[in-house]
Parts: structure tokens; C-alpha cells; sequence
């Protein structure tokens, strides 16, 4: 597994429109190296190609009318 | 007097022996005197709390009371919104803001008769904490106040622990409700998925978030829930099923049940104290005693619920953030920015990836405790360290005990199992399959009756 640069990690942080100053960026670096791990967990060669995720588009929820006082 | 429990109290009302006014002064007299060292209140709206009460007095006069949470004092975490009254979600980025609606729990505890005492310290947005740079301190431990309370619902396990509420509202995102409960040594449920409206309470991530109860007992978790729970239809989430009699087996030894534990969860993925192994081993002890099968069982290592809950939860949290954080970055303290940022690095792919393998989890999970009725584990993995000490990462070096059951939205709760060398409280996590909360609170009512450990309080003096 190729660990994402410091610089990788600022490219990415601009391309989502964030704006953070260095000594931030070197933090986010740290923590980033927590979650790799995780993301090589979770990504799973021998998974079949029609594998659903946990929650799927449900059509009959689709139709509810939805009140704007719900919408917080 | 000393703060009663929410069933004691709730019986001395029913008998006419306590006034629900002077239960909500004796709360108000506490908070004053202690809340200025737990900081557990963000707000506390004495006047509403009176005005509650007054009118549960008058109910109970006229031998009208609505039932057991008629005149309890309780509070809400201060995500949960509230009409008429702030709800800042511990943020500078909403504060001042008032909702013009209750959640929807909030509405039912109130139907229920509660007095409202106020607001609640939780982590930012129920993730970025303990908080230090925030316009209101995180919550201290009551049995230390130079101690961790965990979080999100720091300040709802705080407040109880310290007798300065009978109950409030938590939720749980990744163990937010129990990982508060189980340092500051009180009872917390997270519910199943669906079992109580969200509706209102301000997100953290959509498909993990569970709204829930904390008490000091699991009883009064059971009396709890049992105004909590229910369907609501302009929750998507909701889950249109009948509730049961949540106390119905409390007070029941467990004879006949099968209690699965998953010693390599607390064994080897990540180890616990010894304290809180020998509150696993105590309670297993006692349930055997009372006729329990215990069954050993497999399950994936906490390495994988862990990846899956925080891949999902810091796409879905910085989805609900982006907007904001590209205007008000600044706005937001050091621990909440930096983590949310996390969110905007990972893919989209990812997320997927997370949410299929959240799938397969919840397969394996239920294939491997086919044949329990509960499961058993750690409530938190050692005593309550020093505030000062909490890394910037939170949990993400170690995966937590909590994970297991946001993936699978199985009900868990966190139950006090004694006070380790340190003199803080440990506890022991049971979960149930879906839906199945009165066992859950049945076998962890039982290990809470023969342990002895509710009545254990923090050192503290108003």
C-alpha cells in the first residue's frame, strides 16, 4: 500500500474547497494514517460485483411528502 | 436527601410522598452547586423545569398522573432540539439558534410528563471533544473531575452520575451513549436502528446516529425508552413496529437464556484492564449462577467494525459539514475541523466499499450469535484516563467496543461492573439481536441487581 504524502493530502484538502494552514495540514497528515488501514479493510477484491451496500434506494420511500418543518 | 433513581421516585410520587416541585429544587440546588466544577449544563431552563413540575403536582393531586416519568427531571443533550430554546450542538457555529420545534423525543418525554431542567454538554456536533476551545468547557467526570467523560453524551452521563438530573437523552453514533455511561458508571441504552425517531436531532451520520436513553439503572433506562420508542412516520428511519413492555422481565433471573461472549474481542484486538475483564468475568459468573448457558463465540475482529464505522460515519458527517466549513472553518474548534476534514479525503468508492462491507458484517454478525440470545463485551476498555491526556485522534488508534453495534444497529447498553484500582467505574456492554430490548434489559437487570454496583456514587458534596 503507497501512503498518501503530505502533499497528496494538501491537493486533496484544496480540491474539497478547504483553505488550512500548514501546521494543520501536517495533522491531518498524522490522523490520515490512521484511517488507510481502515480503507484497505473495507475494500474487498473477492466481493461479487452485484454485492449491495447496507442501504439501497427504496422506491416506495420515495413518494413521502416530507413537511418543511422537518427539515432541520 | 440523596438524588432517588427515576423508579424510586416515581413511587413516592405515585404514593403522594414527593413533591415533583421539590424534586425539581433539590435537581436546581445540585446544579448549582456543582455544575460550576462538571460543566455537564449548557444551558438550564429552571423556570420551564418549574412550570413542568407545578403542573405534574397538580396531576398527581388529582390523581391524573400520565405515569412513571410524571414529574421526573430530566435533561436533553444538546443536539436534540428544543422549541423556544437554544440549541447549540456544544458549536459556535449555532449558537444562538433556536429551533421553533421539538425532536421528536424530546415531544414524547414531555408528553410523558418530565420536568425539562435544560440543555446538555456533548462533544461538537456530537464528534469533535473533549472541546477546549469552544465558547462552553467539556464536561468533567464527577468521580474525578481531572477525568475524561467520554463522549458525545458527556454531559447526560455527567449530570446523572452527579445526581443533577434523574435521566436525560443521549444518542450514539459509535458509542456515544455508552461510552459516557460506562466512565461515569451509570446505565445507557442505544436502541435498535429505527426503534426511536430521529427526527430533530441534529445529524451526525444519517445511517449510524441512534437517539436513546441514559439513567442511573438499567430500570430506569426501561421507563425511559418506553416513552421514546415508537413510529414515527416523518422519520425515514423509523421502523413501523409494535413496542413492547420494555420492563417486563426486569426484576427475572436469566435462567434458561444464552449469553455468547467474545473473549478475542476483549482478549487480543484489544486488550482490556483488569479491572473491566474481571467485571466481564463477574457478570458471566452471575449469570451462570442463575442458570444461564454461557456459549463462547467467534465474531469478526474489532479491527473490521471499526473500519467500516468510521469510513461511513466521517463521509456521511462531513457531507452534512462541507458547506460550512469552506465559509466557517474557523468557527468550528480544533478537534471537530480536523476530523471532519478526514471526510473530504476519502472517496466516494469508499464510502460504498464501507457500506458493503457494513452488509457483510451484519451477516456474519448475526450467523455468529445464531445461537445466543445476547452477546457480551466490554463497556469501554479501561477506566476514565485524564482529561488532559485524550489524544487528538480520539479512538481512531484503537478500535472501540461500540462499533459492533452501530454497524449492525443490534440494541446495547452499558451497565457499571465496579470501580477499578484507578477508583473510577468500569462496565461491562450487552447487546441483543434487533429489536429485542427486554431481553437485553432483563439480563442486564439481573447482573445489576446481584452485583450491587447501582448504588455506588461519585464522591461528590452540594
Amino acid at each position: 500500500m503507497i501512503r498518501t504524502s503530505r502533499e497528496d493530502i494538501e491537493l486533496l484538502i484544496r480540491r474539497a474547497g478547504l483553505s488550512l494552514p500548514p501546521a494543520q495540514i501536517d495533522e491531518i497528515h498524522a490522523g490520515w494514517a490512521l484511517v488507510e488501514p481502515m480503507l484497505n479493510r473495507i475494500r474487498s477484491e473477492g466481493r461479487g460485483h452485484a454485492s449491495e451496500p447496507a442501504h439501497v434506494f427504496r422506491a416506495e420511500a420515495a413518494g413521502r411528502v416530507v413537511k418543511d418543518s422537518e427539515a432541520l | 436527601m440523596q438524588t432517588p433513581t427515576i423508579a424510586e421516585a416515581a413511587a413516592l410520587i405515585a404514593a403522594r410522598k414527593l413533591s415533583p416541585v421539590e424534586l425539581v429544587e433539590h435537581c436546581l440546588s445540585r446544579i448549582e452547586a456543582l455544575d460550576g466544577a462538571l460543566h455537564s449544563f449548557i444551558t438550564v431552563t429552571a423556570e420551564r423545569a418549574r412550570s413542568d413540575a407545578r403542573a405534574a403536582e397538580r396531576r398527581m393531586m388529582a390523581g391524573i398522573l400520565h405515569g412513571k416519568l410524571d414529574g421526573i427531571p430530566i435533561a436533553h443533550k444538546d443536539i436534540y432540539c428544543t422549541r423556544g430554546i437554544a440549541t447549540t450542538a456544544h458549536s459556535k457555529i449555532l449558537k444562538g439558534w433556536v429551533s421553533t420545534e421539538d425532536a421528536h423525543a424530546v415531544k414524547l418525554l414531555a408528553d410523558a410528563g418530565t420536568s425539562m431542567l435544560g440543555k446538555l454538554a456533548t462533544h461538537e456536533f456530537a464528534l469533535g471533544g473533549p472541546p477546549f476551545d469552544l465558547p462552553w468547557p467539556p464536561a468533567r467526570n464527577p468521580w474525578n473531575t481531572e477525568h475524561y467523560a467520554a463522549g458525545s453524551s458527556s454531559g447526560t452521563a455527567v449530570a446523572i452520575a452527579g445526581g443533577l438530573i434523574l435521566g436525560g437523552t443521549g444518542s450514539d453514533t459509535a458509542g456515544s451513549i455508552r461510552s459516557p455511561a460506562a466512565f461515569c458508571g451509570i446505565a445507557g441504552i442505544k436502541p435498535t436502528y429505527g426503534r426511536c425517531s430521529k427526527r430533530g436531532i441534529v445529524p451526525l451520520a444519517f445511517s449510524l446516529d441512534h437517539a436513546g436513553p441514559m439513567a442511573r439503572t438499567v430500570e430506569d433506562c426501561a421507563l425511559l425508552l418506553q416513552a421514546m420508542a415508537g413510529h414515527d412516520a416523518a422519520d425515514p428511519t423509523s421502523v413501523d413496529r409494535p413496542v413492547p413492555d420494555f420492563s417486563a422481565g426486569l426484576g427475572r433471573d436469566v435462567k434458561g437464556l444464552r449469553i455468547g461472549v467474545v473473549s478475542h474481542w476483549h482478549e487480543t484486538d484489544h486488550t482490556v484492564s483488569r479491572a473491566v475483564c474481571e467485571g466481564i468475568n463477574r457478570a458471566l459468573a452471575l449469570w451462570r449462577d442463575q442458570g444461564a448457558e454461557i456459549i463462547e463465540i467467534t465474531m469478526p475482529s474489532l479491527f473490521e467494525y471499526q473500519a467500516a464505522n468510521v469510513v461511513i460515519m466521517m463521509s456521511e458527517a462531513f457531507a452534512v459539514h462541507e458547506a460550512r466549513l469552506r465559509t466557517r472553518a474557523e468557527d468550528y474548534g480544533k478537534l471537530l475541523r480536523q476530523r471532519l476534514v478526514l471526510g473530504a479525503l476519502m472517496r466516494s468508492a469508499d464510502y460504498v466499499h464501507a457500506l458493503r462491507r457494513r452488509a457483510e458484517l451484519c451477516a456474519i454478525t448475526a450467523r455468529g450469535a445464531a445461537k445466543v440470545d445476547v452477546l457480551v463485551t466490554a463497556g469501554a476498555p479501561a477506566e476514565a484516563p485524564r482529561i488532559d491526556s485524550v489524544p487528538a485522534w480520539g479512538d481512531l488508534a484503537k478500535p472501540g467496543f461500540n462499533h459492533p453495534f452501530n454497524i449492525t444497529g443490534w440494541p446495547a447498553m452499558s451497565v457499571c461492573a465496579g470501580v477499578g484500582e484507578g477508583g473510577m467505574p468500569v462496565a461491562v456492554q450487552i447487546a441483543a439481536k434487533p429489536f429485542q430490548e427486554a431481553t437485553l434489559f432483563q439480563v442486564a437487570d439481573a447482573f445489576e441487581q446481584a452485583s450491587g454496583f447501582r448504588s455506588q456514587r461519585p464522591p461528590l458534596t452540594a
